[in-house]
């Protein structure tokens, strides 16, 4: 009876880690953004959506109407990367820091930048 | 009327068994003696005709009911044990108060009266106000005895109870048992070393190495062992084997000297009125609530526990403090401009790492700081919460406590220090050391950190066979949190996926730290730390489990028997 229920507690435990792994990932369903491709031909890839995990390199401009830009050292692989990211003003109250690691919903736009839909800390 | 027919009780620790082929009758309004040696089995036969240790051979009937197949009613029976089984920190009325309260459905007036009744009947009326701690052997005695008389048992089984008494005592005693089995029907079995007052007894029963050597009225003990005085009894036991006494009994008894079966008539009347008792116990719920009315009347008279309770609270939260009494200091960010030449950049990133490790470490260390305080807190809230009562507990199990109940009891009064710590650490920190972020975000991990420390300490208690062992226990569960939490240094990968779900400090740190997520103290906490950082959601999810767990291993640990 008492390992019965010790499985159980086992088993909610379990349980939990699957319920709550957004938690740790919330964009996991979304495909990776390969940093070779887009920088090779970000153009084909306009209109799709990409998850993607970087730390925020530098400002690189502003524009009140457009939003903000800024330098993002992606990771994939063991290398990683130096790619544009367009932070729309619709994020304005995010705090964006130098050194800061985001996990990124970013969408190719119609000019070939990475456009973010999501963000959250990792 | 009890009946003993051949009774066995073998143990796997011992080739010989503790009690072998006990045949004994006794009727009700009857005063028996259980005497014999050290060892004999006295305490043993007594505590199987009280069930607690269950026999292995034999059968036993209680007013012609096998109790193998219906065990005595918690009201039926009232058993006195060898150890004080009173709050010394609650007064005489009030220990009668609470063991009527828990035993049966009474009404205020009806405690009252119970009460006045019991404190007539065993002497105590004088001594209603008085706390327990401060009576004599005596009158602890007494009052043990009184506790039992609440439910009025028709079975009184007192062990030893005027053992280690002075002489008047343990004669006030023996005749107060002796007037107690006076009431219709009830049978009073004294387990007693002593041969003073044979002729008080209705019979003897003497045993010696677990049998029976002689089970009939006192006026034929001395002619059946041939001895000159009640003291020449033992040495003459020990001349013959037990199996020689045995043996001789059953080929030739002494004549028992009273009756047995004219009294039959008697426990067949009294058991009609016995379904209508079965529905008195007390209900769970009520049960736990009188559980918990006397814990918290018990914690307000243990003047040292208040005092120690009431400086954690305060100075632990202080500790903390004392590291950022000025507030969290300001992070400087790096410069944005990818225009900063390379020198410049480079030194940035040098003050910056600089000041990540400083208050990044900072930061960390407050958390898991309150973390582990709450923890202790935990632990000291609980350790001795269980074993510290065991006996009482025990004693009030057999009269109809249930385990549930006793949890649930124990359960919400820990809840509220548990509240009351967590809620103080939370607010207070924040306040001097400006944490930002979620106020009841950083509530609930810490509420549940040192809920979770509570259960399992408590489950430790409940296992533990003496007060230090439960302590110790409890200390090397809260100690062993910090490093294995990998805050301070981080595991390696395997090992830490395979520890950080048991470590309840992990998540309660993680959990914390998660509500900074949105401030530069988040990003500089993940520079400095290694230590995969959990999500709230998931963090609130396993301490709920530790949770759980613990009180889950506390129930299993209150519902075993553990009689010492």
């Amino acid at each position: 009876m008492g390992l019965v229920l010790a499985s159980v507690f086992v088993l909610l435990g379990v349980s939990g880690v699957f319920l709550f792994q957004k938690d740790g990932n919330p964009y996991r369903t979304v495909e990776r953004l390969k940093p070779a491709d887009y920088l090779e031909n970000g153009n084909s890839l306009r209109g799709n959506t990409y998850q993607l995990e970087g730390i925020i390199a530098s400002s690189l401009g502003s524009n009140p109407e457009k939003g903000r830009l800024f330098s993002l050292r992606a990771a994939h692989g063991e290398k990683e990367w130096p790619l544009p990211i367009l932070v729309p003003p619709g994020f304005r109250d995010v705090n964006l820091q130098k050194g800061q690691r985001y996990r990124l919903k970013v969408k190719v736009n119609e000019g070939g930048l990475l456009e973010v839909e999501e963000m959250t800390k990792s | 009327m009890l009946s003993l027919e051949n009774v066995e009780l073998a143990v796997p620790s011992s080739e010989v068994p503790l009690l072998s082929g006990i045949t004994l009758h006794l009727p009700g309004s009857h005063f028996g003696a259980i005497v014999g040696p050290s060892g004999c089995g006295k305490s043993t036969l007594l505590k199987t005709v009280a069930g607690i240790l269950p026999h292995t051979g034999g059968t036993i009937h209680w007013r012609g009911r096998n109790l193998d197949e219906q065990d005595l009613d918690p009201y039926e029976l009232g058993y006195v044990p060898q150890f004080t089984c009173t709050q010394p920190r609650l007064t005489v009325g009030e220990n009668l108060q609470y063991a009527a309260r828990l035993r049966r459905t009474y009404t205020a007036r009806q405690v009252q009266e119970v009460v006045q009744a019991v404190e007539e009947e065993t002497g105590l009326s004088d001594l209603h106000d008085r706390r327990a701690g401060v009576l004599s052997g005596g009158q602890l005695r007494r009052l043990g005895l009184a506790m039992e008389l609440t439910t009025n048992p028709s079975l009184l089984l007192a062990d030893e109870v005027t053992s280690g008494l002075d002489p008047k005592s343990e004669e006030e005693i023996t005749a107060l048992l002796a007037s107690l089995a006076g009431q219709p029907g009830r049978l009073v079995l004294l387990v007693t070393h002593s041969l003073r007052f044979l002729d008080q007894y209705d019979s003897v029963t003497v045993l010696t190495g677990g049998r029976l050597a002689y089970g009939a009225h006192p006026s034929g003990l001395m002619s059946y062992f041939n001895v000159a005085s009640p003291e020449e009894i033992y040495p003459a036991l020990a001349e013959r084997a037990p199996s020689d006494w045995a043996e001789e009994w059953i080929s030739s008894p002494a004549e028992l000297g009273f009756e047995v079966e004219a009294r039959v008539e008697d426990w067949v009347i009294q058991t009609q009125g016995v379904n209508e008792e079965k529905t008195s116990v007390p209900g769970f719920w009520s049960q736990a609530f009188i559980w918990f009315c006397r814990r918290w009347k018990l914690f307000w008279r243990d003047r040292t526990q208040v005092i120690l309770q009431f400086a954690l609270l305060l100075i632990f939260p202080v500790v903390v403090t004392l590291f950022a009494y000025q507030g969290l200091p300001a992070v400087r960010n790096m410069t944005m401009s990818p225009d900063t030449d390379v020198v410049q950049q480079l030194r940035e990133t040098l003050d910056f790492t600089v000041q990540s490790s400083r208050i990044g470490t900072l930061v960390s260390g407050l958390a898991m700081f309150q973390v582990i305080l709450l923890a202790l807190m935990g632990s000291n809230n609980s350790a001795r919460e269980v074993v510290g009562d065991r006996g009482i507990l025990e004693k009030e199990k057999l009269a109809g406590l249930r385990p549930g109940a006793a949890l649930v009891g124990m359960t919400a009064f820990l809840s509220l220090l548990v509240l009351v710590q967590s809620a103080w650490m939370t607010l207070f920190v924040r306040a001097v050391c400006q944490f930002p972020g979620d106020l009841v975000g950083q509530f609930l991990p810490f509420a549940l950190i040192t809920a979770a420390m509570t259960s399992l300490c408590l489950a430790i208690s409940s296992w533990s066979s003496t007060s230090e062992q439960a302590s110790l226990g409890s200390l090397y569960l809260v100690g062993f949190q910090l490093p294995l939490s990998g805050a301070i240094l981080a595991l390696p990968e395997f090992l830490g996926t395979v520890i950080r779900p048991v470590i309840s400090a992990y998540w309660a740190w993680s959990g914390y730290l998660q509500t900074l997520r949105d401030t530069r103290f988040y990003d500089l906490v993940r520079a400095i730390t290694e230590t995969p950082m959990a999500g709230s959601q998931i963090a609130i999810w396993i301490l709920a489990l530790h949770l759980g767990f613990g009180l889950f291993l506390a129930h299993l640990g209150i519902r075993r028997s553990d009689w010492r």
